[in-house]
């Protein structure tokens, strides 16, 4: 799923009571336009006395990533449904844009909770500049000064030519 | 202190990787920065492959390494390093580089030269032959 | 199309290639010319009785219809498609050394001489070399390759068209007695007219001196193009 961010302004439909109602801003990862939209709803809904038959996008544009070539740490923290309750929790990443922390986070809830794209809410969305700010080993652990690592056990692709190899293949 | 390591090649910033997959494929490249365990930030202005990241399991480590290099360098101090280090003669003069160049140009010959190719290996054969037979003789 | 019953204005209850099956043309079309006769008269006059009828009539032989198709028959489209003059392969030019696929030579390195207007290509060994002589191919059945002889400005003989190989028609009806046996043994072959050698020399003694410019080109011409194991055509450059 290819991820963007958008920044959606809305407001509450102009009333006699209210001519200028107030502007509300969102930034919302999803993968296009309509689901951003939809997402807006979603969560000004809980925030506010404003449903999507009341009110009017007044604008979406999506934003870039300023530095899409320096490696970065993010840190996210989320809101997840379960299938007991509600958790809040806290993630770092290290990608090269926000969109992409987003998107890795998607998969490892997936992937460690089954959690699905709708059973989580992304509240916030932080690039951590120091090091010491790090809360995560596993994060940490890529940060150390002269980091190095071998990669062992690496398996050739089987030659399509033949079939049968007079030597075992070396995987180190 | 932990005992050294056996291997050799490590991933580490400034070590000069082959790569295997994608429209680079075919050309050498440096590691600017680790990403993590599965990705690297690689740059090869010399070499025409352009910032990007890119996955271990699409590159080879080869023995050569710029260590001068600073982390998260960028592309000209990238490029500063490495031709001072003289990264892409020293792969180009391996026996490594050499026989994938070779590989690569018998791949595109065309079919006369594909012809000469195997007259001049037929002619190889047949002086080796000649000259181990008269060897056989004259010490038998 | 007399055996494509019509279901409705011109569509026939066969599709065309069924009608053509059916005619026989894959067997080739008829050429013999019709035998001209002289047009039937369309009148024929007739005596009238009766003073006042003039003597004589002229009446149609063949009555006009007296009943028209209420609907108009349609006509068939006509198709303006013209076949243009063949496209030569990518990258072939007079003195291109190409490939044989197909037929008695293939697998032969021959030399391209030049398009005939039929869109075949004319090729040679040179006989010399290969034992291909001069000859029409088509080149759907070929490889080009990336060598090329140099011809310089050498021209192949305007007479060497596609004429040139028709073949003789065999005059008359013979059985195949006749047409194999003499005397009860086998014919003799033919032998090749003289003026067909004579070309072939001459054609020949241009490519050969060109080829011998060129080391290995000789043999190169001289051997049979084969794949070998582990080679595929489509990995190949030619």
């Amino acid at each position: 799923m290819g991820l963007k961010e958008y920044q959606v302004v809305g407001r509450h439909l102009p009333t006699t009571t209210d001519t200028n109602p107030k502007l509300y801003r969102m930034r919302i990862f999803a993968p296009n336009e309509v689901v951003a939209k939809s997402r807006f709803w979603y969560f000004l809904g809980k925030l506010k006395k404003v449903k999507k038959a009341t009110g009017e996008v007044v604008g979406i544009n999506v934003i870039q990533e300023g530095k899409p070539l320096k490696v970065k740490n993010f840190g996210i923290w989320i809101r997840y449904d379960s299938r007991s309750g509600t958790h809040n929790m806290y993630k770092e990443f290290r990608e090269l844009s926000r969109t992409d922390a987003v998107k890795s986070l998607y998969q490892d809830m997936a992937a460690r909770h089954r959690a699905r794209f709708r059973s989580i809410h992304i509240l916030r969305v932080v690039e951590i500049e120091k090091t010491e700010d790090i809360r995560r080993p596993y994060i940490r652990q890529l940060l150390q000064p002269k980091l190095r690592f071998p990669l062992p056990h690496r398996v050739a692709k089987p030659s399509k030519k033949t079939l049968f190899a007079a030597h075992r293949p070396t995987t180190f | 202190m932990p005992a050294p390591s056996q291997f050799d090649r490590f991933v580490e910033v400034g070590r000069v990787v082959l790569l295997k997959a994608g429209p680079s494929a075919g050309k050498i490249a440096v590691i600017v920065e680790i990403i993590d365990q599965n990705r690297a930030m690689i740059d090869g202005p010399t070499t025409a492959v352009p910032r990007q990241p890119y996955p271990y399991r699409h590159l080879v480590l080869t023995p050569l390494r710029v260590s001068s290099l600073p982390r998260a360098a960028r592309t000209g101090v990238v490029r500063k390093h490495v031709t001072k280090a003289g990264v892409v003669e020293k792969w180009e003069a391996s026996s490594w580089a050499k026989k994938l160049a070779a590989r690569e140009r018998r791949s595109k010959l065309n079919d006369f030269e594909r012809f000469g190719v195997m007259l001049a290996k037929k002619q190889r054969r047949d002086t080796v032959r000649k000259t181990i037979a008269k060897e056989r003789k004259a010490s038998a | 199309m007399a055996r494509s019953r019509h279901l409705t204005g011109h569509v026939g209850h066969l599709t065309r290639s069924k009608t053509k099956a059916k005619r026989g043309l894959h067997k080739g079309v008829k050429k013999s010319e019709p035998v001209s006769k002289p047009a039937p008269a369309e009148h024929t006059e007739k005596q009238i009785g009766g003073a006042n009828n003039g003597g004589t009539r002229l009446v149609p032989v063949s009555k006009a219809a007296r009943f028209y198709p209420a609907e108009d028959a349609h006509k068939p489209k006509v198709s303006r498609k013209r076949t243009g003059k063949t496209v030569l392969k990518k990258g072939l030019a007079p003195g291109s050394v190409l490939i044989l696929l197909a037929g008695r030579y293939s697998g032969k390195r021959v030399v391209f001489l030049k398009q005939l207007d039929s869109g075949l290509l004319l090729v040679t060994g040179p006989f010399k070399l290969n034992g291909v002589p001069l000859r029409r191919v088509n080149q759907a059945y070929t490889i080009a390759t990336s060598t090329k002889v140099d011809l310089g400005d050498f021209k192949v003989d305007e007479k060497i068209n596609d004429a040139y190989f028709a073949k003789t028609k065999a005059t008359g009806k013979q059985s195949n007695e006749e047409e194999f046996f003499e005397e009860g043994k086998p014919k003799a072959k033919e032998a090749l007219p003289e003026h067909k050698s004579t070309d072939q020399r001459s054609v020949d003694s241009a490519v050969l001196a060109a080829v011998k410019k060129t080391e290995n080109l000789a043999k190169y011409l001289k051997a049979s193009f084969g794949l070998s194991k582990g080679q595929f055509p489509h990995q190949l450059a030619f």
